[in-house]
């Protein structure tokens, strides 16, 4: 059985320097032999790979613990120094403590009564949990300033701190041995006005004289192919430093000459550096035979890859798929679709009960190429048996209450889905399975939104949640129906889009009649039990609108009044009796009259949808919108709906007048430019002659194209797909199509007409100091009629700019997030409503300052007054 | 109207795609090596009296040595497939000389230089269609790119601020604004900023490598302009900037030439004896100063006149008769092809070379074997030296990315490798100016074809009918000077002067 999960508290952290006792006390052994093994492939006693450090061959058992590899974590061993080495990562420190503190005597260089003035600033800091650094380095500033001695007298010399381990005082060097001593002087009442604490961190300790040799576990050698051992960089190191260390000792021990004594030392120093450190400016970095520099303990943690970075905050995971998606509108809003393949590997864990065994048994019994069959069978024991066609049968018999099965993926299984970036909560959403060929995973489009998803290569995550409670999790947090509303701004994230739009649109529009046969036809995929009265009888034949028809996917209490997308924003609203029947009134789940847009169904707009979740819950409008996406799929394929090149086309006679307006803008331009030329321009208040004339041309000319855009919007009229879609919202716009059919206007930088280029000119094609339209970056032409070689060009000025946009603001928002996040991943509502920090510092005594919660606000604002009132007084419809 | 896609198809063949990278290489293999050895000249030693003579360079054509050491000629097909690098032998002529004696002379083998597939060394220079069939080739195959360990590479084209060039600009001093003047002067792989300054009292200042900030008229007056009006009339003869010239005059330093020295000796050699601070100021002034004037006592008044235009440029910006110069203007960019790039990387590989060749001559004779010219080249270090930044793309000078593997995922895109253009740029900045796409690119960069993402606007294409120019060599500048001369132009005190600007 697993071991029993009991969760413990860690009670505090402390952070010390590691004393020579300590580093003593927690080995297992003294290492002195640089030899690893022995010629019969045997580890040697007291060398770097003796057995006690633990265990990484499999089968063997460790000599100090006990265990068998995997399960032993290893245990320190020690080497001796035959001489003190700094460590570099403190040789900052320890120049502040040298020049900070007498040479003689070793106490801190202030006067006692400074002393206690700084200790005392310092306690009141610590008392109040604040960061006292900066007393610190004003301890360490003013103690260096003093001269001589304020304790006994002895005049002060001049440390200097050769990068980076060698200590000179003047012209006369120390050596390591010469700094240990001199901090081991330092009295522990003056290490506090140091910020050190004495119990763990005394300053001789950063003075090497006994290294920790790590486990082996945490350096195992690997066997090649060939047979070979090949060991880890850091056992190198340490073989390194174990050598140099005994030939230091032999030749001192032999009386060697200073100068021999010394270069060893330095030896000695640099092996040790290099272990601890391999990127130390100044120090030529140790090698591999191969010439590859070795990866010591600091470059294990440093960096992207490195241990915090790379193993900890960003961890590889199991059970989790990845391949491209692709839109598949016959699924639920809630599910996902999953290939066979991936469904066939990943895998739920079943607890075996007396309840269950026939199950479990049935899907050992189908075994790992059966679909829903079971991958693997954990006995109680903890051992873990593959199902292979052999075993099944027999694992089948001997399953038994206790034993954990590992079942394949399947239907109705939640799964958490994800697609990168993940910048909000929605980014991870739980959907329920459905196994389906072929290879890549299926969403219904209207979770496009949440995910920022779309189908040009996409590709997403999947994992799946191996206990209970991670699946329960997933069920009530993270379920696609819970997250319908975004907190972002209290509206639905999930909607219509594109296509459910215009057919919904094209549905709903007018008063479009269907016959009983074209009506059965599109509510097919309801979960109808009956039609409502027809509105029509003709010929004794039965029609119903298209209003009435999408009617049925409403819940039968909703009331409703709001102006759609395609409202033209008239002055008086003359509310039911609009003309573009661009009013919208649903009295008890019956859309009276208006049009269905984006403004209704659609993501982030829609306010239908937005009503549903917020009066009837997530179930119903999950059900909502499954049932209004299929009606629409059904409606855009009853209309039928497409987009050519002849959408574009304009009659000649518009094409007269666009090229007439364009022509009276340019005039006008001209005129302007004349103007400005001849200093009769008037300059626009805090704007110089210049900007004037820049500015109005920009606005003659933005004021042509959309004249011309008008034009070209008249002619096509609103049965034109283009004008369909911008007007209803479902994609494009209407400059859009003025681009294509009409002129595509003014191309910028920055704001600004094109100006750049050679002296005076954009390009050689006009005349030095034009200032014209067509000179500056006007594009008369519409995309259809075609560009000119110029004005190709001047548009592709212009786009670039847009690209650079893109890709320069992704990598900005990108590190934006990542601040934002750092600072705020610890805030927490708490139950008391106020907002606190992980220390529990009150951030805010009510969240936001008003205690909304604006997944469930109305669009931000906490109530909406009006539709309450509405609601009470007359029930929707009619409520004034 | 004239057909004009029919011109246009008659111009752009498909030998027109790399073109420019094989007339760059080919450029490189007649002149450019011999260009190298000609700035070594010799090899000096050590050993008393002697040196080594380079003399004239030869390139053979590709080969391959078997293990056996069998040699015979390689086609590029035979290098893909078998791993290989497409390279030939480079010999150079030379000859010890000791004691005005020539002990030893011969055309010795210096190492191997890979070949650009289709270049003039090429094995398929000049085959036929069905003759490159033969040899395993596709035909349509542009070339100009090498093959190196079986791999294709392909040398990027790179774009660069023009050098030798002077630009204006605004910067920053501590919430100033003030003009400068730059050049990036280059000569021979050398590359020194010169910056002309004018700080907020209108007093010039100069920054070039090893000095930082001169005033300026001290520093023309060690070039060798001693009077003021001689250093007036080297800047302009503009009334307004004349009145900046002498508030730069009244604030001078120094009132000779030899205190110009001296002081300039006190930044460079500070705490040093008089004598040794003069030789090392005239040596940084000939050596670091506008190194592309030349590094001769000669050139120094050149220099100084050239200053004087940097002055100018500067008083000119400040007084608004000129804006600042547009860096991203494609006049003021140059493109750096693989011939320029194989150049630098052998100049670098050479030197080597020599430095190994002193050492092994000195070896020999330290232990009193004959010197031999055979002994002394060690190939493999050239050869080691070219191979590697070409496999890697660790370009001379810490540019990475100089050699990429030739993308080959279809023909279209193999073609637009050839032809890319990278800016050395970095691409983490947003340097929003320098990927516009700039109206000067028109007709010589492609306007559509960029990267989206990082790299976007910074890697470009040529631009299909793009004519690359190439720079001329300085005897073809030194027949332009005279004819010059011939008309009329007087040239500035002191002989050959001005005339290199």
């Amino acid at each position: 059985m697993p071991i029993p999960l009991t969760p413990k508290r860690i009670e505090s952290i402390k952070f010390g320097i590691l004393s020579p006792r300590e580093i003593r006390r927690m080995s297992v052994t003294k290492i002195i032999t640089a030899d690893t093994y022995d010629d019969d492939g045997f580890p040697i006693e007291m060398g770097l790979m003796d057995p006690r450090l633990g265990v990484i061959d499999p089968g063997l058992r460790c000599k100090t613990c006990g265990q068998k590899a995997g399960e032993c974590p290893g245990h320190f061993g020690h080497i001796e120094l035959a001489a003190p080495v700094i460590h570099v990562g403190y040789a900052k420190v320890i120049k502040k403590l040298l020049e900070s503190t007498c040479r003689k005597c070793g106490r801190l260089n202030l006067r006692e009564e400074e002393k206690k003035r700084f200790l005392e600033q310092i306690r009141t800091r610590k008392e109040m949990d604040l960061p006292y650094d900066d007393i610190i380095n004003r301890v360490f500033k003013e103690a260096k300033k003093e001269k001589v001695c304020v304790h006994c007298g002895e005049e002060q010399k001049e440390i200097i701190l050769e990068k980076p381990t060698t200590f000179y005082e003047g012209e006369h060097r120390l050596t390591p041995t010469d700094v240990r001593e001199r901090l081991e002087r330092i009295p522990d009442d003056d290490l506090e006005v140091i910020g050190m604490d004495p119990e763990n961190a005394r300053p001789e300790w950063m003075v090497l004289t006994v290294l920790p040799v790590p486990p082996v576990t945490m350096r195992p050698s690997i066997t090649l192919e060939s047979g070979q051992r090949s060991e880890d960089d850091l056992t190198h190191k340490l073989v390194d430093i174990i050598r140099i260390n005994q030939r230091f000792q032999e030749n001192r021990e032999a009386g060697a000459p200073q100068l021999i004594i010394e270069d060893l030392w330095e030896l000695l120093q640099y092996h040790v550096t290099t272990y601890l450190d391999n990127e130390v400016s100044g120090v030529p970095p140790a090698r591999h035979r191969s010439g590859r520099p070795l990866k010591t303990l600091a470059q294990r943690l440093k960096g992207k890859e490195g241990r915090f970075r790379g193993s900890l905050s960003g961890k590889r995971v199991n059970f989790s798929a990845r391949t491209v998606i692709s839109p598949d509108p016959c699924l639920r809003i809630s599910e996902v679709g999953v290939p066979l393949e991936v469904a066939k590997e990943l895998t739920v864990p079943i607890y075996v009960t007396p309840r269950n065994i026939d199950e479990c048994r049935e899907y050992v019994r189908r075994g790992p190429d059966n679909h829903p069959g079971a991958n693997y069978v954990k006995r109680p024991d903890g051992r873990r048996v593959k199902i292979t066609e052999n075993n099944k049968e027999e694992l089948a018999e001997m399953l038994a209450p206790g034993w954990i099965v590992e079942r394949q993926l399947k239907d109705g299984d939640i799964v958490l889905f994800n697609r990168q970036p993940s910048l909000h909560r929605m980014s991870i959403m739980a959907h329920e399975v459905r196994v389906l060929p072929y290879k890549t995973f299926r969403l219904n489009p209207t979770v496009c939104p949440p995910y920022n998803a779309d189908f040009d290569g996409d590709e997403m995550n999947l994992h799946v949640p191996q206990t209970e409670e991670a699946r329960a999790e997933a069920r009530i947090l993270m379920h696609i129906q819970e997250n319908i509303l975004s907190p972002r701004f209290g509206g639905p994230i999930i909607g219509g889009i594109h296509d459910y739009i215009t057919g919904l649109y094209l549905l709903t529009r007018k008063n479009i009649l269907f016959s009983e046969e074209e009506t059965m036809e599109l509510v097919r995929n309801l979960d109808l039990r009956a039609l409502p009265d027809p509105c029509e009888i003709k010929n004794g034949r039965r029609y119903w609108s298209g209003k009435q028809i999408f009617s049925l996917t409403l819940p039968k209490e909703l009331n409703l009044r709001y102006q759609a997308e395609i409202c033209r924003g008239c002055e008086i609203c003359k509310e039911e009796n609009c003309e573009y029947d661009a009013f919208v009134v649903i009295k008890d789940g019956e859309l009276i009259c208006g049009t269905i847009d984006e403004k209704g169904i659609g993501a982030f707009k829609g306010k239908i949808l937005d009503a549903i979740v917020k009066k009837f819950g997530s179930e119903v409008a999950s059900k909502f919108l499954d049932d209004v996406t299929r009606l629409a799929i059904r409606s855009i394929m009853h209309f039928g709906f497409s987009f050519g090149i002849d959408d574009e086309d304009i009659p000649r006679e518009a094409r007269r007048q666009i090229a007439d307006v364009i022509k009276k803008a340019e005039e006008r331009v001209a005129r302007l430019i004349e103007a400005y030329v001849n200093g009769e321009l008037e300059p626009l208040p805090g704007r110089t002659i210049e900007e004037t004339v820049e500015l109005k041309i920009m606005q003659e000319l933005a004021k042509a194209r959309d004249m011309a855009g008008e034009i070209a919007g008249r002619y096509l009229g609103p049965d034109n797909s283009a004008v369909v879609m911008a007007v209803s919202g479902a994609r494009g716009s209407m400059l859009n199509l003025t681009q294509m059919a009409a002129c595509v206007g003014q191309q910028s930088v920055r704001g600004e007409r094109i100006n750049r280029g050679y002296h005076g000119r954009t390009l050689p094609h006009f005349k030095i100091g034009d200032l014209g339209a067509r000179a500056r970056g006007f594009v008369s032409r519409s995309y259809k009629d075609g560009l000119s070689p110029t004005e190709f060009f001047f548009h592709a000025i212009g786009g670039r700019e847009g690209l650079v946009d893109t890709a320069v603001r992704t990598s900005q928002s990108g590190y934006l997030q990542r601040r934002l996040i750092n600072a705020l991943q610890d805030l927490e509502v708490k139950y008391d409503g106020t907002v606190r920090d992980a220390r529990g510092t009150i951030v805010q005594f009510v969240y936001g300052e008003d205690g909304i919660d604006p997944a469930r606000s109305d669009y931000g604002k906490s109530i909406n007054v009006k539709e309450i009132v509405s609601e009470i007084l007359g029930e929707g419809g009619d409520g004034k | 109207m004239l057909d004009r896609r029919a011109l246009s198809k008659a111009y752009f063949t498909k030998e027109k795609i790399a073109q420019h990278h094989i007339e760059s290489f080919n450029e490189f293999l007649e002149r450019g090596l011999q260009k190298v050895i000609d700035e070594q000249k010799r090899i000096e030693t050590d050993i008393p009296d002697t040196y080594v003579e380079l003399g004239k360079i030869y390139v053979g054509n590709p080969t391959v040595v078997e293990a056996d050491g069998l040699e015979a000629p390689i086609y590029p097909n035979e290098a893909r497939l078998r791993n290989l690098t497409y390279k030939s032998f480079l010999y150079l002529e030379m000859a010890i000389i000791q004691n005005d004696e020539e002990i030893d002379r011969k055309v010795a083998n210096i190492g191997q230089l890979p070949i650009m597939v289709k270049s003039k060394k090429c094995n398929l220079y000049g085959l036929s269609d069905e003759e490159l069939i033969e040899k395993g080739e596709d035909p349509t195959d542009p070339g100009g790119y090498f093959i190196i360990n079986g791999s294709e590479r392909v040398l990027m084209t790179l774009e660069d601020l023009a050098p030798n060039k002077i630009f204006v600009e605004y910067e920053e001093r501590y919430g100033d604004k003030i003009e400068v003047a730059k050049v990036f002067s280059q000569r021979r792989g050398y590359r020194a900023l010169v910056v002309v300054e004018r700080n907020k009292n209108s007093i010039l200042e100069v920054s070039f490598p090893s000095v930082n900030k001169v005033n300026y008229v001290t520093l023309v007056r060690a070039l060798g302009l001693e009077y003021d009006q001689e250093i007036v009339e080297s800047v302009s003869d503009d009334p307004e900037i004349v009145k900046f010239m002498l508030e730069n005059l009244e604030e001078a330093e120094v009132e000779t030439t030899e205190e110009a020295i001296d002081e300039i000796g006190k930044k460079v050699a500070a705490g040093q004896a008089k004598e040794y601070r003069r030789k090392r100021a005239l040596y940084v002034l000939d050596k670091y100063l506008l190194p592309h004037l030349g590094d001769e006592e000669e050139d120094r008044l050149a220099k100084a006149h050239f200053l004087g235009r940097m002055a100018e440029a500067c008083f000119e910006l400040a007084l608004g008769r000129r804006g600042e110069d547009d860096k991203d203007h494609y006049a003021n960019k140059r493109l750096k092809l693989a011939g320029d790039l194989m150049e630098d990387l052998f100049r670098v590989a050479f030197s080597r070379l020599a430095r190994d060749i002193k050492y092994q001559l000195e070896r020999a004779s330290m232990r009193h074997r004959e010197l031999n010219i055979n002994t002394a080249i060690r190939s493999d270090v050239l050869t080691e030296r070219i191979i590697h930044p070409l496999a890697t793309g660790n370009w001379v000078g810490g540019r990475t990315g100089v050699s990429q593997l030739l993308d080959t995922t279809d023909y279209v895109s193999t073609l637009s490798h050839l032809r890319r253009v990278i800016s050395p740029l970095s691409r983490s900045q947003p340097h929003f100016e320098a990927r516009d796409l700039h109206a000067t690119q028109w007709g010589r960069i492609c306007p559509s074809e960029t990267p989206e993402g990082p790299n976007c606007g910074l890697v470009k294409n040529l631009a299909q009918m793009v004519e690359l120019s190439i720079g001329l060599e300085e005897n073809e500048v030194e027949n332009i000077r005279r004819e010059l001369l011939n008309l009329g132009m007087n040239p500035i005190r002191g002989g050959a002067i001005g005339w290199k600007l």
